[in-house]
């Protein structure tokens, strides 16, 4: 079996399980959060926080490997740049609403947290089709 | 804490895959150089001269095991992908002068495997003062 192949496939798993917990965690949040108690929202809040982690680590991972292997990074241009550009704000803009999420929640009344999940849902939504342009465009 | 135990595991899964890429090159730089393979400019030749449209560059990529596809660059400027490492690029127009066109193979996740190949193509019935006002250096990719 090929290293690098392996090392490619096991950090695209990683990448789609976290793609998985950013959108569905959102959209849990952002829909069952008058009929969700307290507790539950919070973990909703970590899983996205750590969906996006997981984002950024296995996204770095995968410029690792290809510079591991052969000492330089994708190459990618046009419209693929983009894309990737906007995968890269996508995430900082997720971990830093779902670290507000985490933080201030309990302070914030309903219309606020609603408002912190769908943007979060957002984000993971543009993301996710930043993705596929990225995928294809490259 | 179900949810919270599932964050951690995807958090450590991305940790491990970022340290597993941290042990250095995967093949030692002697297999590397083994494993980048070879591209081969079939036609035209090294140097020739050629029309100002539809000119046809011809390559082959062998013994490249981990190359999947290939970059084209006209002039240092990526033009085309192609998917085969056997087949042909047709340059649409050149200007009159000395150009550049350049074949890179790329792994699937579109890094360069360290086989490429180029050449120099004189397009353009021009004097041969035209092509050394051409800076070859900053040209090439």
């Amino acid at each position: 079996m090929n290293t690098q192949d392996l090392a490619y496939a096991l950090t695209q798993v990683v990448h789609n399980f976290g793609a998985v917990a950013v959108t569905a965690g959102a959209a849990g949040g952002r829909w069952t959060q008058a009929a969700t108690e307290p507790k539950r929202q919070r973990r909703l809040q970590w899983l996205v926080l750590g969906g996006w982690v997981a984002q950024i680590l296995s996204g770095a991972t995968f410029g690792g490997i290809s510079y591991a292997s052969f000492g330089q990074f994708p190459e990618i241009h046009g419209i693929a740049v983009a894309a990737l550009r906007l995968k890269i704000t996508c995430a900082v803009a997720g971990v830093s609403v779902s670290t507000l999420l985490l933080a201030r929640a309990r302070a914030w009344n309903e219309t606020q947290r609603s408002h912190a999940w769908s943007a979060l849902l957002g984000f993971a939504a543009i993301a996710l089709c930043a993705a596929a342009f990225l995928r294809w465009f490259s | 804490m179900n949810a919270l135990r599932s964050a951690v595991i995807i958090v450590a899964l991305g940790l491990s895959s970022a340290a597993f890429s941290e042990q250095g090159p995967m093949t030692s730089p002697a297999e590397g150089a083994k494993e980048a393979g070879l591209v081969t400019i079939t036609s035209p030749a090294e140097g020739a001269k050629v029309g100002l449209s539809g000119i046809k560059v011809a390559f082959e990529v062998t013994q490249a095991p981990k190359g999947d596809h290939v970059h084209v660059f006209v002039d240092g400027e990526q033009v085309a992908e192609l998917r085969q490492l056997k087949a042909s690029y047709t340059v649409d127009k050149l200007t009159a002068g000395r150009h550049w066109v350049c074949f890179r193979v790329v792994d699937k996740g579109h890094t360069p495997v360290g086989a490429e190949k180029c050449v120099t193509l004189n397009a353009g019935n021009v004097p041969p003062m035209v092509y050394e006002s051409n800076k070859p250096e900053s040209k090439k990719p």
